[in-house]
């Protein structure tokens, strides 16, 4: 063949692709109006739908039961995700299907964020079973314990406490975060206690359930909160006095004296946003732009010294945090 | 050495250099079809309603920096404020406009002035006020100097009190489902995914592109649009997805990136050094990562979150395309040791190169492709009629391409009607001699610029529409 007649057949070849191509498309849109919104004819993740949405009306409950429970440790990751979709409208009704979940989220079957809110949608059905999670090894799995607990007050003011001082940075902030739901005293003691934590989330953490808790009388000791060396803390100490009310008031013009000078800014902040009108507020409130021209110039400001940190790549909990 | 033999030359390098690149994307439209079959069976099993009301959602603060942005703000900020997600914070940074970007937010959205403070982990221009919604915290207006984009979204990093972070343009209406859908795929596999964008429509008007918040009406079928719909089109299902599946996604798109934020904190923020910070911030995290050895994901996903504005002339999509193409230029030199690196994965294996020959040298081929192909005709090398041919099967070659990119968006959500789906199809064999040698020349500006060490943004004016009150 010649070199026109290559070149002839080639072309012919892709406009045949092309044209098979238009085909598929335009039979795509006449089967769909057929068939409009039927999803998932095929694949074992239709089955466990098709399952899930049956079994209320069939109740053939020990088939389901197996496809679901054998779907959760599917090596398919959409399998896996429509399983626990399954099992978290099974679970209104049927316990194994609480108890399969609670198996996921402990053996790592699926993503823990999809779990645990499957679980949090189920309460207060899951209750005591949750437990044992608290004493898991992952930190992953003790963290959403923890979390999934704030649904049940008097079983968090019994079991998470010890939380409060686990080696997790992460599982101590989250407990906090549970026990604030509680507002009882056991909470507010523990907020105390992990005020002076060496992690900023725990202790930012602590100023928000101390000011849930008590309110404007635990303002001696949100205070000096303002003036921590982390953003984070002293974002946490302003909103929780702003929160608080003009109750506050003395004790934070008196932070205005401060040598600290993040302590200055954050007070002359709260002051503000409580509508108080104050020579030294206003002063300090004007000081926030030479100091950003100051990091301008000198580069990061907060923490200079730090170790530069490894992203927690591996570790999901990492991303379960709370700020 | 005579003219016919550099010619032959010539046809030959062309030939061997189009049948490579064609190669590469006939992999990657293949690559996007698997991706395509995946993401199908998944959403069989979507739970969006489950995410858009758990309390176990992660926290979203989306960055909005906008520079002269006046005409589309408001109904950018307005549309954020409806997003169906239970926990997330809209931080605009206003860099400075010198038109009134700001008083027009204020009037519209009734904003006030307020106090906040910031983490100041990565440095920016100074912030000069504050401004928030009476009753909605969930909204930050910062105002600051002008530093760039760059400088605008480290401005919001600073201030941003989420766990993720999402930069997003100011020209960009959101659909409802917007965070919920990159959500759900980031919490799939929240271990390893540190970074997603998502595929995005253009118009003329955004604003006026969604109904009800959530239905994409469809693009636009003026040429201008309809070729940048299939450009957009094309990057998104046959390299983003594609990319994303093989874990080298080369550019998170500007228009809506999520990261990590202690990522990008750690990785210093978006650099200030670029023309644009989306392609040149993916490469850091790639390289960083990379480096320490980290398993990680930057993920594509393939439904539609929002309109984002076209340019509406020839002069503005050449003034953007030669940007876009100088910032390839200037991050692909600066990473040029990760090129063919096996230290850097697929990255290096496979990224580098593939925008190496796709974008660096497509230019000079380009150009070089178009003058032999002419230049054979005219001396008689090849006939006419194979002239005729060898231009017939070019545009089919590329239309194939294209239409396998509509077919896998038409597999993900049929948002197009079939009328304007017809209308598309029947545009793509003229998109390689209207558009393309369009974007050819764009490149090859963006080339000459970059040559002469231009590093301005060249923002092209918005579209003129009646302002929304």
């Amino acid at each position: 063949m010649d070199r026109g007649g290559t070149v002839a057949l080639v072309t012919a070849l892709i406009g045949v692709c092309w044209a098979m191509m238009i085909l598929v498309i335009l039979g795509g849109r006449l089967r769909r109006r057929e068939e409009r919104d039927q999803r998932g004819e095929v694949g074992e993740w239709a089955l466990l739908e098709a399952t899930a949405m049956a079994a209320p009306a069939t109740g053939t409950v020990a088939e389901d039961r197996v496809v679901l429970l054998q779907g959760l440790q599917s090596s398919e990751p959409e399998v896996r995700a429509a399983s626990v979709t399954a099992l978290g409208r099974l679970g209104h009704r049927h316990e194994w299907a609480i108890d399969g979940l609670i198996e996921a989220l402990a053996d790592g079957y699926d993503s823990p964020v999809r779990v645990t809110a499957v679980l949090d949608d189920l309460a207060p059905r899951p209750g005591t079973r949750l437990l044992p999670l608290l004493r898991h090894p992952s930190d992953s799995v003790r963290f959403s314990a923890v979390r999934l607990l704030a649904r049940y007050p008097s079983l968090a003011l019994r079991h998470v406490p010890d939380a409060t001082r686990d080696a997790s940075s992460q599982i101590r902030a989250a407990a906090l975060e549970t026990l604030r739901a509680t507002t009882s005293g056991e909470a507010l003691r523990c907020a105390l206690e992990r005020l002076e934590d060496p992690h900023p989330l725990v202790r930012a953490h602590a100023v928000r359930t101390a000011g849930a808790v008590a309110g404007a009388r635990c303002v001696a000791l949100v205070v000096p909160a303002l003036g921590d060396r982390s953003w984070w803390v002293r974002d946490a100490a302003r909103e929780t006095l702003t929160a608080a009310g003009p109750e506050v008031a003395d004790a934070v013009l008196a932070a205005l004296q401060d040598e600290n000078v993040d302590m200055r800014g954050c007070a002359a902040l709260v002051l503000q946003e409580l509508g108080i009108e104050h020579e030294p507020v206003v002063e300090e409130l004007a000081r926030p732009v030479e100091r950003i021209l100051a990091v301008v110039e000198g580069g990061r400001r907060e923490e200079p010294s730090r170790p530069r940190r490894v992203v927690p790549l591996v570790l999901p909990i990492a991303v379960l945090e709370t700020a | 050495v005579t003219f016919e033999a550099l010619l032959r030359t010539s046809v030959l390098v062309c030939t061997l250099y189009l049948l490579v690149v064609y190669g590469m994307y006939v992999w990657l439209m293949l690559v996007g079809f698997v991706e395509t079959r995946r993401r199908l069976r998944e959403r069989a099993g979507d739970d969006l309603d489950m995410l858009a009301s758990t309390r176990f959602a992660p926290g979203v603060s989306i960055i909005v920096p906008a520079y002269n942005e006046s005409i589309g703000m408001p109904d950018a900020v307005r549309s954020l404020l409806t997003i169906d997600y239970p926990d997330f914070e809209v931080i605009v940074v206003n860099d400075g406009s010198t038109d009134d970007t700001l008083a027009g937010l204020i009037d519209a959205l009734g904003l006030v002035r307020a106090g906040a403070s910031s983490r100041e982990v990565v440095v920016s221009e100074p912030v000069t006020g504050y401004y928030r919604l009476p009753r909605d915290r969930r909204l930050l207006v910062v105002d600051k100097s002008n530093g760039g984009k760059a400088d605008a979204l480290n401005a919001g990093l600073n201030h941003c009190r989420n766990r993720y972070v999402c930069a997003v343009d100011a020209d960009m209406v959101f659909t409802r489902t917007a965070l919920s859908r990159a959500m759900r795929e980031i919490v799939s596999d929240p271990a390893h995914i540190v970074g997603l964008t998502s595929f995005f429509e253009i118009a003329r008007e955004p604003a006026k592109s969604l109904e009800d918040g959530v239905r994409f009406t469809g693009p636009d079928t003026r040429p201008i649009f309809a070729f940048q719909t299939l450009d957009y089109l094309r990057s998104f299902f046959n390299n983003r997805i594609p990319w994303a599946r093989h874990n080298f996604m080369l550019c998170a798109a500007g228009a809506f990136q999520i990261w990590r934020r202690d990522l990008v904190d750690d990785v210093g923020g978006w650099s200030r050094d670029y023309t644009c910070e989306d392609i040149e911030l993916t490469f850091r995290v790639h390289r960083v990562l990379r480096a320490r050895g980290a398993r990680y994901r930057i993920a594509c996903l393939p439904d539609c979150v929002g309109v984002t504005e076209g340019p509406d002339t020839l002069r503005k999509l050449v003034s953007q395309r030669e940007r876009w193409q100088r910032v390839i230029l200037e991050t692909c030199w600066d990473n040029r040791r990760m090129c063919f690196n096996p230290r850097y994965g697929k990255v290096g294996l496979l990224g580098l190169p593939y925008y190496l020959l796709s974008e660096i040298v497509a230019p000079v081929f380009e150009t070089l492709a178009l003058a032999t192909l002419t230049a054979s005709a005219v001396t008689g090398l090849v006939d006419w009629q194979e002239f005729a041919l060898l231009t017939l099967l070019i545009m089919l070659a590329n239309s194939v391409l294209t239409t396998g990119a509509l077919l896998m968006l038409d597999l993900n959500a049929k948002t197009y009607r079939l009328s304007r789906m017809i209308r598309l199809l029947a545009l793509m064999p003229l998109e390689m001699v209207v558009y393309r040698p369009v974007i050819a020349w764009a490149r090859v500006k963006g080339t000459w610029r970059y040559a002469r060490g231009d590093k301005a943004w060249h923002k092209f004016e918005r579209n003129t529409r009646v302002k929304t009150a």
